[in-house]
């Protein structure tokens, strides 16, 4: 078993997750002794989003995101369950990580944002510029520190020196030490209250949110640009484009096809709780989605190996695109409608 | 071995959900990597990989200073760049010339070694294979 003991005795076990952000909220909340699960704080937190953002780049290339800010998911889940958090940041690398020592020796667990690049454990095909990736200290070790990282299957060792940098990463990138751990939780959280108030929040992020990049409106946005980008950056880039988007659908930690197996596994969840029939279907509902994404990420791969380029094109990559919009536009207008209904 | 099992043999498995029998989801953990992820990735490596080689031959044509390569490197871009060393945009896309950046004073090679979290011997130099 992954077991670590922490400062004061208290043992921490180990779980891998899908996503960083939700594996540790989940992960400090057991330690709390409130026994949830990562797809709850998934659904709680209403991680599910679509932002397409083509004027932030990584590494030469535009952001699609499939989940709500980072930063937003401990804050929301922390809020809707009740509880003493504390949030933190800081301008100087040694004063956070002099606290960070200070908090761990009174037997806390501490959530860091860091960045992946810096990480000294991570390895090439994780290694991008990218400040939102969250992992869990344990306790100080000899020149180190023993951390948790949800995207991983077991634990590891890290030096002070490269966790310093990853969290303190000078320029517009900088996670300024973001730091965040629970001093006491309400030991009997009111789930069903929580539950609802997530999926509203959800609802008004994918739906009314009145800029064309963000929500369902995003999506048709991101779709436009992938039918016409082999005429505008020609077939290599939009290639590279495309892939770009395929590694947000699918790498970075999301648990397979742009979090909404995660998503449809809290519907799942939540069905349970409420004894809801239409809850249920919601989750077939959007396991279906998931597959649509799954469908359009195979697509591209294939438009990049050029395997059937008559059938295989960029028209096709944006009407999946196109599809999964439609699919997701109708999923939560009627989500609005059976919140309604549902009784705290 | 093919290229792409190469970079996602490293021994950090992810895990993904999936649906079993009875239609409940569950996590699989240390399972292999969609086709379609592995397939994105290992373009988006080479891409980079290239375009950093590619600059390593313009800056040992001399075409280009070793500013530029360790920029390409850190996955940086010259704004970026510009932030974190505390220089405006524009002197550091002039120092991307070789002549100028040649005659850089220490205190300014110091706070690009600092942002760029490399030594001052290394950050005049590219390594030659």
């Amino acid at each position: 078993m992954n077991t670590e003991l922490a400062v004061n005795g208290k043992p921490f076990v180990h779980q891998q997750g899908a996503h960083c952000e939700t594996g540790v909220t989940s992960a400090l909340f057991r330690y709390q002794g409130v026994d949830i699960s990562e797809p709850m704080i998934f659904g709680i937190s209403s991680g599910i989003f679509f932002g397409y953002l083509p004027f932030m780049k990584l590494t030469h290339l535009p952001i699609s995101a499939f989940r709500s800010k980072p930063g937003s998911v401990f804050r929301k889940a922390a809020k809707r369950l009740g509880g003493d958090f504390v949030i933190k940041t800081y301008r100087d690398p040694q004063k956070g990580m002099d606290e960070l020592r200070e908090v761990l020796k009174t037997g806390q667990i501490v959530g860091l944002a860091t960045n992946l690049y810096w990480l000294p454990y991570m390895s090439e095909r994780h290694r991008w510029n990218f400040s939102g990736h969250n992992i869990i200290v344990i306790r100080e070790i000899e020149n180190g520190f023993r951390i948790s990282d949800p995207t991983i299957g077991d634990l590891v060792d890290c030096s002070a020196d490269g966790l310093a940098q990853a969290r303190f990463v000078p320029g517009p990138m900088n996670p300024r030490g973001y730091m965040y751990y629970t001093k006491s939780v309400n030991p009997h959280p009111d789930l069903r209250q929580a539950c609802i108030k997530g999926m509203k929040d959800s609802c008004n992020l994918m739906l009314k949110i009145p800029l064309p990049i963000f929500g369902v409106r995003g999506m048709r946005f991101l779709a436009k640009k992938v039918i016409k980008s082999p005429d505008k950056l020609g077939f290599q880039e939009a290639c590279r484009h495309l892939a770009g988007t395929v590694r947000w659908v699918e790498e970075t930690g999301t648990g397979g096809a742009g979090f909404r197996y995660l998503y449809a596994a809290f519907f799942h969840e939540a069905a349970g709780l409420f004894g809801s029939d239409e809850l249920a279907d919601m989750s077939k509902e959007m396991t279906a989605i998931g597959d649509n994404w799954r469908e359009f990420s195979v697509t591209a791969a294939r438009i990049i190996k050029q395997k059937d380029k008559e059938v295989e094109t960029f028209a096709k990559a944006g009407s999946l695109i196109l599809q999964c919009a439609d699919r997701e536009e109708a999923f939560f207008k009627k989500l609005q409608k059976v919140v309604g209904k549902l009784k705290a | 071995m093919e290229l792409e099992d190469e970079i996602f043999d490293d021994g950090l498995p992810k895990a993904y959900y999936k649906q079993n029998d009875k239609g409940q989801y569950v996590l699989e953990k240390k399972a292999n990597a969609p086709w379609a992820e592995k397939v994105s990735c290992s373009l988006i490596i080479l891409a980079n990989r290239a375009n950093l080689e590619e600059i390593r031959n313009a800056v040992l044509a001399g075409q280009k200073s070793p500013l530029c390569y360790y920029m390409e490197m850190r996955q940086m871009t010259p704004g970026m760049l510009a932030k974190a060393a505390g220089i405006a945009a524009f002197r550091v896309k002039r120092h991307f010339r070789p002549e100028i950046f040649a005659k850089l004073k220490p205190s300014v090679l110091n706070r690009y070694s600092n942002a760029l979290r490399i030594s001052l011997e290394e950050i005049k130099i590219v390594p030659t294979i």
